[in-house]
């Protein structure tokens, strides 16, 4: 028996009468991993993750946290937990430390120390009523109570919503020391470039099903470059378009333009075969990476 | 627990001003115009309808107590603190569902029954509160303009409707486990109180059908200002409100929180 996973669904499904919620989610997050969950709107990512914290009961299908059932044992599972909701609010007349006292009673955290200090790092106003905060400062105040007792498994439902530039870029160094300390973090998402920097694995989420799960770079690799070269003369592209791994081909006079997977090598070569004038070789980004594994379960 | 229920009744510390002003005003009016309006008020009911009376639970109006039991104790004392303890235990459950708070205690080592039972307490709490000021501005008002208000009677009377809201709040826990709008919970409660008030109302006025006030929960209300509190009664209201609000709490353990 391998060691206790955060999160191991088996085959979680949630309907609300006939309509689809999720269908046969299975998938599993690692101690330690920052697992990034990625879909757009109305995909069943918020579903999965309420159906995680027992907000939802499946339908079918069986949820375990650090080997907990998430049904049976969901008060043992929330001691060890932190959760920002996608929309956080707690209520207008109440303010970040009032919501922070409650909190720390119900966890037994005695000291507010971590949350002072993460309120003073992401500047933000505990002192002020939650009615009157912008969505990305009651965000922020959501993400301190989200953190303050430093969980072992952190569920974040998009978390970067409304934060601006600079507070992103301190909420995923966050995220990078919260994985350094062994917490793991389950972080749903459709800011495809957060997820890229953050995490370990992705999985995507389409129409309620678990389309693909892999490894960031594995992800990358699969979509492929996208390379962009000018030669000094015009070139045929079928001589591209026969080595393996090159896709998307398009001609424009001097220029080519296509999309090359795995090994690059061939390709360097006979591009060097004839006199280049400019190239480019872009990463994909996980958007584009996306959006091809959408395609293809559409397919 | 009790973490919850003191920030439940922070979050409610308006309603001792919003509700216990008004209606501690309302009652003080009430006691203090008496001893202008005694006579005459004597001769106009002597005219009623021995029907009405009997609907109203009117039987003389010679006394400061039987006026206050008229004017509010029968009615709307009754429904306007039920409607208070609804609200305030829709705040704990569906307000806090709407708010996002029921989320953010739901991830906290915290069972839903254990929430269900804080907002329950704190709604029991906060509506004693209110009754406590309503009792004080009414012998104040008593006092002022010197109707000669019997404080055991005037706390016997308030009193009694504190086990009426807790009724009230132990539906609101029911109808919590089905919806979490606060709409749906203040409007199923309000309606079902008006119809037991309704139903106790018309089984007054029949004999013939007074077997349906059994199914309300003002039939055992009484008159407490003047009869005093009948503990079996008082007591087995409370006693009916806390198996309702279990049987929510378990149902409302089993039920969906929608986002």
């Amino acid at each position: 028996m391998g060691p206790v996973k955060a999160i191991e669904t088996s085959g979680l499904s949630k309907r609300y009468g006939g309509a689809r919620g999720i269908e046969d989610v299975t998938l599993s997050v690692e101690a330690g991993e920052v697992f990034g969950f990625l879909g757009p709107n109305g995909a069943g990512k918020t579903t999965t993750i309420r159906t995680l914290l027992d907000l939802l009961h499946p339908s079918a299908g069986s949820a375990a946290i650090f080997g907990l059932d998430s049904r049976r044992d969901s008060v043992a599972i929330r001691a060890r937990i932190g959760n920002l909701p996608g929309d956080f609010g707690y209520g207008k007349r109440t303010s970040g430390r009032e919501a922070l006292a409650v909190l720390a009673k119900l966890r037994g955290v005695d000291g507010h120390e971590r949350a002072e200090e993460l309120a003073r790092r992401f500047r933000a106003d505990l002192g002020r009523p939650l009615g009157e905060l912008s969505r990305g400062n009651r965000q922020k105040v959501g993400l301190i109570l989200a953190v303050f007792h430093r969980p072992e498994l952190l569920i974040l439902d998009e978390p970067t919503s409304g934060l601006d530039p600079l507070m992103q870029e301190e909420f995923l160094a966050l995220v990078g020391e919260e994985r350094e300390r062994g917490c793991a973090v389950f972080l749903s998402s459709h800011e495809l470039d957060e997820v890229e920097r953050v995490c370990d694995r992705v999985g995507i989420i389409r129409d309620g099903r678990l389309i693909a799960v892999e490894r960031v770079a594995d992800l990358l690799g699969k979509t492929g470059r996208r390379v962009e070269v000018e030669f000094a003369g015009a070139v045929d592209p079928a001589e591209l378009s026969a080595i393996a791994g090159v896709s998307a081909v398009e001609a424009d006079g001097k220029r080519l333009r296509f999309r090359v997977a795995g090994d690059v090598d061939p390709v360097v070569k006979a591009l060097a075969a004839r006199p280049v004038v400019d190239l480019e070789f872009a990463r994909p980004t996980l958007e584009e990476v996306f959006l091809t594994y959408y395609e293809e379960g559409g397919s | 627990m009790s973490a919850l229920v003191v920030a439940q009744l922070r979050e409610r510390r308006r309603s001792l001003l919003s509700w216990g002003l008004p209606l501690g005003l309302w009652s003080a009016f009430v006691v203090a115009i008496f001893p202008s309006v005694e006579s005459a008020l004597s001769k106009a009911v002597a005219n009623y309808p021995s029907a009405l009376k009997e609907a109203f639970g009117i039987g003389q109006l010679n006394t400061v107590e039987q006026y206050l039991h008229a004017e509010m104790l029968s009615l709307i004392m009754p429904l306007a603190v039920a409607y208070l303890a609804v609200r305030a235990l829709a705040s704990a459950l569906s307000g806090a569902a709407e708010s996002g708070r029921l989320d953010v205690l739901l991830s906290a080592p915290v069972s839903r029954h254990r929430v269900v039972a804080a907002g329950f307490a704190a709604t029991a709490v906060e509506v004693a509160a209110v009754l406590a000021v309503t009792l004080a501005l009414t012998m104040l008002g008593s006092v002022l303009a010197g109707a000669g208000l019997g404080l055991g009677p005037a706390l016997a009377g308030i009193a009694n409707v504190w086990p009426l809201a807790l009724f009230a709040a132990a539906l609101g826990v029911a109808v919590s486990a089905f919806s979490l709008r606060t709409s749906v919970v203040t409007g199923s409660v309000a309606g079902a109180l008006v119809a037991m008030y309704v139903l106790d109302l018309v089984g007054r006025l029949d004999p013939g059908i007074s077997g349906v006030r059994y199914a309300s929960v003002f039939k055992y209300y009484g008159n407490a200002i003047e009869d005093g509190i009948d503990p079996l009664a008082f007591a087995g209201i409370v006693a009916v409100a806390v198996a309702v609000a279990a049987l929510g709490a378990w149902l409302f353990d089993r039920s969906d929180i929608a986002a």
